[in-house]
């Protein structure tokens, strides 16, 4: 039995069956439960919300299975059970009879007592579930005549609502709808006449399903229990096969995947794939698909745990490009033009990002500002035309992340250094050029620059340093002397080649 | 692969001995011309005997084919650890010129090292790349956890086929793994440019190997930094001669220089001082 803080007062939120033998109901509080079995010796624990919600997240998973749009109650519907909105799934097993046995059998299975029912509407659904009304799958149309009998709490209405109405001696559903709809919308909140058109199917009732829904979407069950990663991967390749010319018909490509392996047990693993460029080879999906296994097995990734293996696996496209028509099919065998030439590239990156994990394949690009840290972005995104180079501020190759701290000589304060002393070697300096002067972005001041003390940043006064040896350092004075700082710090900011 | 290759000389050289043994004086000079006729047959393959020259005839004479051989593996060392921006700057110069050579298909570059290979050193800078001639917008920087993730990407890449020309910085490189990535770079016809640490003393199937110290650069008449000098030393180069040369490169023209003989290091470091008081 599980009990919780309601209002002050510890109460039993959840039983099992045999609490339930004893007479211990929902709802009553903890003493009382424990007058009630005084002999049974009551075992309570404390309720876990939390862990419930994961659990019934876990289970919504598993239910993907049968359809890819999967809803959770949410917290007005009881937060215990689940929509699958199985429009144009239910032939896949056979009618919408067998998938509820199967659910149903699959569930039991797991230790899951469940009561199910298919409406044309989640309200209508959910009320025969939970009222277990006959028949548990109603014909469209049927809704109105199903629901008459049963109580008022088979709409999801909070518990308000319910008072009110139970106060006004409304005790079924039928009695709502033969009344006019006018002083119920005077007297209730909008819930009622909402819960109400929903179940009937003359509002729309919008779920949050747990995975955004799948564009095309494959999947298998397997005879036997796969664990192997050459086996998920041939698999997936079928599955794509399968994918494939529904993407050929429509003519896009899937630019972004999602592999989902049902284990055994009821757990459920998901893969998600992005790629740079839309594609409908199946062969190149494998290849991302077993890449991106090797990188979670070298990470020892919980994602490998097969358990007692996965009993289904499914593919599903989440987004999708358009692909110019023929165009792998046409440059396959031809010489590599350049169409072919950027798939062959879009594949080396694909895969490259797979197997080395996100932010390992990126791009520079040039963004517009004067300070050079901020002079340059990573991204993963297509090319960008840059700036021509300007020689006559010239820029390192390499450069630090953060700059790095040097003691330096020079003649005076505000000239340019003589040596100067960095990671411990001391280097005498041949040849200055400069200073360029880069002034700190006034349009950032008060903002966390990480400039130091002040609000604003300090003006910097570059130098191209040459040592003795002909190596070149980007050397800057923070600090304009005597007009910002008395002592100004100097810094190693980059290399030049 | 090396047992094969090992085996397909020795057999040609015992057809060769025959040969010889059956004319019963054959001139010891025709041997030796036959010999370096079928050698570089046998060192690899056509699309490797391809070559990008310098521009340089002093530097390219020494170089097989007239050039650095596209199909191959080059290394680039520098000569101590300070020295590795100089020795990537070169090897940046050099995926430049390569990345030249395919300008007509937009091809991208790669370039492969571990997060840990240039940590020393910072990042690569898209602008200080852009002064070395090699447009940033083309490049693909691939990080990798370690060397092995990275010599899998580099192995990847060539085999793709994609890319104009592959960079990479790899400490360790034993020589059956370059090996594999000469054969491989040669089969694919595609340069790899590989930045060894100093230290680096083991044998490698690359066909040059670079030491690349940095050399005071050349300044115009005000002082001002012109053309970036490296003393670069040819010190292994397979089918060709080793030497060394200071080079330099034209940050206007974005191509390579020979410096000028009579150019007076005491001129440069006048000129710097010069500039010293003027500032």
């Amino acid at each position: 039995m599980l009990a919780a803080d309601v209002s002050g007062t510890p109460r039993v939120v959840a039983t099992n069956a045999v609490a339930e033998e004893n007479g211990v109901r929902i709802g009553e509080t903890l003493a009382d439960a424990r007058a009630k079995t005084v002999d049974a010796g009551l075992q309570v624990r404390a309720a876990d919300p939390a862990a419930d919600d994961a659990a019934l997240r876990d289970l919504a998973l598993w239910a993907t299975r049968y359809t890819p749009t999967v809803a959770v109650f949410d917290e007005k519907s009881g937060a215990d059970g689940l929509f699958l909105d199985i429009a144009g799934a239910a032939h896949l097993f056979g009618g919408e009879e067998k998938l509820i046995a199967d659910l149903e059998m699959r569930l039991a299975r797991l230790g899951l007592p469940a009561r199910s029912a298919v409406a044309a509407t989640a309200g209508a659904a959910w009320a025969i579930a939970r009222f277990n009304a006959a028949p548990r799958i109603l014909a469209a149309g049927a809704e109105r005549a199903a629901l008459a009998p049963l109580p008022i709490e088979a709409l999801r209405i909070s518990g308000k609502t319910r008072q009110t109405l139970r106060r006004l001696g409304f005790r079924r559903i039928g009695a709502l709808l033969d009344n006019p709809r006018a002083p119920f919308a005077a007297r209730f909140e909008r819930e009622l006449l909402l819960r109400i058109d929903q179940a009937l199917g003359c509002a729309p009732d919008p779920l949050v399903f747990i995975l955004p829904p799948p564009i095309y979407h494959s999947l298998r069950y397997l005879l036997e229990p796969v664990a192997a990663q050459e086996a998920i991967v041939a698999i997936a390749q079928r599955l794509m096969r399968d994918i494939v010319h529904a993407l050929t018909r429509d003519g896009v490509g899937a630019r972004t995947l999602r592999l989902v392996l049902y284990r055994v047990d009821g757990g459920v693993k998901s893969l998600d794939i992005g790629l740079t460029r839309a594609t409908r080879n199946a062969a190149h999906v494998a290849r991302l698909i077993a890449l991106k296994l090797e990188r979670k097995a070298e990470m020892s990734d919980e994602m490998l745990d097969a358990g007692f293996g996965f009993e289904a696996v499914g593919l599903a496209v989440t987004a999708t490009d358009r692909v110019e028509p023929g165009q792998s099919e046409l440059i396959a065998g031809a010489a590599a033009t350049d169409a072919g030439l950027d798939e062959r590239c879009a594949e080396l990156i694909d895969g490259l990002a797979q197997r080395l994990g996100p932010n390992s394949v990126q791009r520079l690009a040039p963004v517009a500002s004067h300070l050079p840290e901020r002079a340059e972005t990573a991204c993963a995104a297509e090319c960008v035309s840059w700036p021509a180079a300007d020689e006559a501020r010239p820029r390192p190759l390499l450069l630090f992340a953060r700059a790095e701290p040097a003691e330096v000589m020079a003649q005076v304060p505000e000239g340019p250094p003589r040596r100067f002393r960095w990671r411990g070697v001391l280097h005498g300096v041949a040849n200055a050029q400069g200073p360029e002067r880069i002034a700190g972005e006034w349009w950032r001041m008060g903002a966390a620059t990480g400039a130091g003390v002040g609000a604003s940043q300090p003006t910097r006064d570059y130098y191209l340093v040459e040592d003795e040896a002909g190596r070149r350092f980007w050397l800057y004075r923070e600090g304009l002397y005597e007009r910002e700082t008395t002592a100004p710090r100097w810094f190693v900011h980059g290399l030049f080649a | 692969m090396l047992d094969g290759r090992i085996s397909m000389s020795s057999s040609s050289l015992t057809i060769l001995r025959s040969g010889a043994r059956a004319a019963t004086r054959v001139d010891r000079a025709a041997i030796v011309a036959e010999l370096r006729r079928l050698l570089p047959r046998l060192e690899s393959t056509a699309a490797s005997a391809r070559a990008l020259p310098f521009g340089l005839t002093a530097l390219d004479a020494h170089l097989p084919h007239g050039g650095l051989a596209i199909g191959a593996l080059h290394e680039v060392v520098p000569q101590t650890h300070g020295d590795t921006p100089a020795a990537f700057g070169f090897l940046a110069a050099l995926l430049a010129r390569f990345a030249k050579d395919h300008a007509r298909t937009n091809r991208p570059l790669l370039f492969v090292a571990s997060h840990r290979a240039l940590a020393d050193h910072g990042r690569p800078h898209g602008h200080g790349l852009n002064r070395l001639g090699l447009d940033p917008a083309r490049l693909i920087l691939v990080e990798t956890a370690n060397e092995k993730q990275a010599l899998w990407a580099i192995e990847e890449a060539l085999r793709s086929g994609a890319p104009a020309a592959i960079g990479g910085a790899i400490a360790k490189l034993d020589l059956k793994t370059s090996q594999r990535l000469q054969l491989t770079a040669g089969e694919a016809g595609l340069p790899l440019l590989l930045l060894r640490p100093a230290k680096v003393a083991e044998a490698s199937a690359a066909a040059t190997r670079w030491r690349i110290v940095a050399a005071q650069a050349a300044r115009d008449r005000f002082g001002l930094l012109a053309r970036t000098r490296w003393n670069a030393r040819l010190e292994r180069c397979r089918n060709g001669r080793t030497g060394e040369w200071l080079v330099e490169f034209d940050h206007g023209a974005y191509r390579f220089s020979l410096a000028a003989a009579l150019a007076d290091p005491a001129l440069s470091r006048g000129a710097g001082a010069m500039f010293r008081r003027a500032g």
